[in-house]
């Protein structure tokens, strides 16, 4: 074969069958990624008699919107929107803070036990949640940072506890002290980024009379952008999903998108037109609407930041 | 008292600075990690009682333990199951999302589109959503939708792997992991994207370099490409490890959260999560060790 056709033939023929497989593979990744998404396109816009008509497979017979509607009403959206996005946008930012000044210390300095306290960060990631979660809950209901609300109390005579659940700062402080949501693998992207900056960076503003701290914030920080975008996309995103710790902590008070779609079963067999929704079908189909909606947000976020977000990863943000 | 700082010599300051740096830190795990971890090992001794007053302890040793290694069938038999669980997931993942980060890495046209499709499971791909689409999409499998995830399931591949003489075991595995697809692709989203940035950090000039020396495609990605992702291999297998294990859909997760709040024994609640914590670390552990020596470090 070899002798046969020259070369370059072969070359060409090689590439272009390496691009038919490539083509044919990503084709078919594609298709298992996006079929969710499209099936709930396809479902939220059905009519709720269409839903499990074998007839209709994609593309419904007949477009309605009502699916939305309903969905927008029983799920609270604004109200769900607003709450997502204070709890997204606000410890997205605090744990960009936090993490990344934890991370430079980690990164850039050796004094003793650093190397014990990184494992410990490590091990904040490793036990589940579930682990602490209850006492974790009754620091939370009456939280008294470190005996100073008790000391006050004895002096002011005011309440020597406060609660945090229910409450948005039941999400910030953790993520303020670096101990949010996943907080450990920020740090861990972090130290790995500041790893990598140049010296000179530092020397120089050493030189410059610069004490560490007004370096790292006025130096490191600002270059460090696709690392800060990488991990506030990811902290806001997680956060946004994240529905464990919200049930508990925020339970019914402050709804977010998380817990109004869990409940959006029984929310729609409750209100809806004030009569109940029992039909599965109806709620099948404003189900995937509802999930639809609250992914809509995310969606729009993810297009914008999309090219910082590669961008970080072609230059080794995360290493 | 400031002059004696001024004074310290220039390693010691750093040192300090350095510990002032990562304070903040250990504020927050003291409050928010080290606090309730001490008390739910305290809780795992007791056994927990709901009173008009409160909550109420009373000490009795190692009996939550000894309940739930010894008489709880429950226990050890979901435990295994998520351990298995794990053992097939994690090295699908990694292959999975290798293949698809060089798929991802070399230019062509819409690989724009292919890499923002391949980030979707990062950005939907948990909670209450995952969950609603895992019941509708399964749902929708088994009323026969034409194009379902179980396309490759059924007499048909069945069939055709008797046909090859594999054995009922071998096909049972095999049929495991087709089932799985769906779910794996959907938890491959994190590792793809590492492993992307892991390829991207390779220098170019050592593929060059190979390539002048006569080197093929296939060789160097064993020689090259696949020693120098290891530490990105590393921080992937434990990534998932810990994943697959405090995943919420996880049943021993479930489980301890049933057996806190449904049931209300967070004694023994505390006492399961504690055990499970255990067994995931010294498994993480024995993976770290096995995988220690086998990493490629750049020296530059």
């Amino acid at each position: 074969m070899n002798a046969i056709l020259p070369k370059k033939q072969l070359n060409r023929a090689r590439k272009t069958l390496t691009s038919i497989i490539r083509f044919s593979l990503l084709a078919a990744l594609a298709y298992q990624l996006l079929y969710p998404l499209l099936y709930m396109l396809s479902m939220a816009l059905r009519r709720p008699e269409e839903a499990m008509d074998p007839s209709v497979i994609w593309i419904p017979k007949t477009l309605t919107l009502s699916n939305f509607t309903d969905a927008l009403r029983v799920m609270d959206f604004w109200d769900a929107l607003q709450n997502s996005l204070i709890i997204g946008i606000g410890c997205g930012l605090l744990d960009v803070l936090s993490c990344a000044f934890v991370a430079y210390g980690f990164a850039r300095f050796k004094f003793r036990f650093s190397g014990t306290l990184f494992m410990l960060v490590i091990l904040t990631l490793v036990v589940p949640v579930q682990t602490i979660i209850l006492p974790l809950y009754a620091d939370m209901k009456y939280f008294d940072a470190f005996g100073i609300m008790k000391l006050t109390s004895l002096v002011t005579g005011g309440p020597d506890s406060i609660s945090l659940v229910g409450s948005f700062w039941a999400f910030f402080l953790p993520s303020m002290f670096g101990m949010g949501l996943r907080s450990g693998l920020y740090i861990f992207i972090f130290r790995q980024f500041f790893k990598g900056m140049p010296n000179e960076l530092e020397d120089a503003a050493y030189m410059d009379g610069c004490g560490p701290f007004k370096t790292f914030f006025t130096v490191m920080l600002p270059n460090a952008k696709n690392a800060i975008i990488t991990v506030f996309l990811f902290s806001f995103v997680w956060h946004w999903n994240e529905f464990y710790m919200s049930n508990l902590l925020l339970g019914n008070l402050k709804k977010n998108f998380a817990i109004a779609l869990s409940s959006l079963r029984v929310d729609l067999q409750s209100v809806v037109n004030v009569q109940t929704i029992s039909d599965p079908l109806v709620v099948v189909t404003r189900i995937q609407a509802g999930a639809l909606l609250t992914i809509l947000p995310l969606f729009v976020l993810y297009l914008v930041t999309q090219r910082y977000f590669t961008d970080s990863i072609e230059h080794g943000a995360i290493k | 008292m400031i002059r004696k700082l001024r004074a310290l010599p220039y390693t010691k300051k750093k040192e300090l600075y350095g510990f002032l740096f990562v304070l903040p830190w250990i504020l927050g795990f003291i409050l928010f990690f080290g606090k309730p971890l001490l008390t739910s090992l305290v809780f795992s001794f007791q056994n927990m009682e709901m009173t008009p007053e409160g909550l109420r302890g009373v000490f009795i040793g190692w009996d939550n333990f000894e309940y739930a290694l010894f008489k709880d069938p429950a226990f050890i038999r979901e435990a295994t199951n998520s351990f298995v669980n794990m053992l097939y997931g994690v090295p699908l993942i990694l292959v999975y999302s290798l293949f698809v980060a060089v798929l991802l890495k070399n230019k062509f046209r819409g690989r724009g589109f292919m890499r923002a499709v391949s980030f979707l499971p990062v950005i939907i791909a948990s909670g209450v959503l995952m969950q609603i689409l895992k019941e509708d999409v399964f749902s929708q499998g088994m009323r026969g939708g034409a194009e379902s995830v179980y396309l490759f399931t059924g007499a048909g591949i069945n069939g055709i792997l008797q046909e090859l003489g594999l054995g009922a075991q071998l096909i049972e595995i095999f049929n495991n992991v087709i089932s799985r697809i769906f779910d794996l692709t959907w938890r491959s989203g994190v590792q793809v994207l590492l492993f992307l940035a892991g390829l991207h950090a390779i220098p170019g000039y050592l593929y060059e370099a190979s390539s002048i020396e006569g080197a093929r495609p296939w060789e160097q990605f064993w020689k090259i490409t696949l020693p120098m992702l290891t530490p990105m291999m590393m921080l992937n297998i434990v990534y998932t490890i810990i994943d697959t294990f405090t995943d919420y859909g996880n049943s021993v997760i479930l489980m301890i959260y049933n057996t806190a709040f449904s049931q209300v024994r967070f004694g023994y609640s505390s006492a399961l999560a504690w055990l499970y914590c255990l067994l995931i670390a010294v498994f993480l552990g024995a993976v770290y060790m096995l995988l220690k020596k086998r990493i490629v470090y750049m020296q530059d």
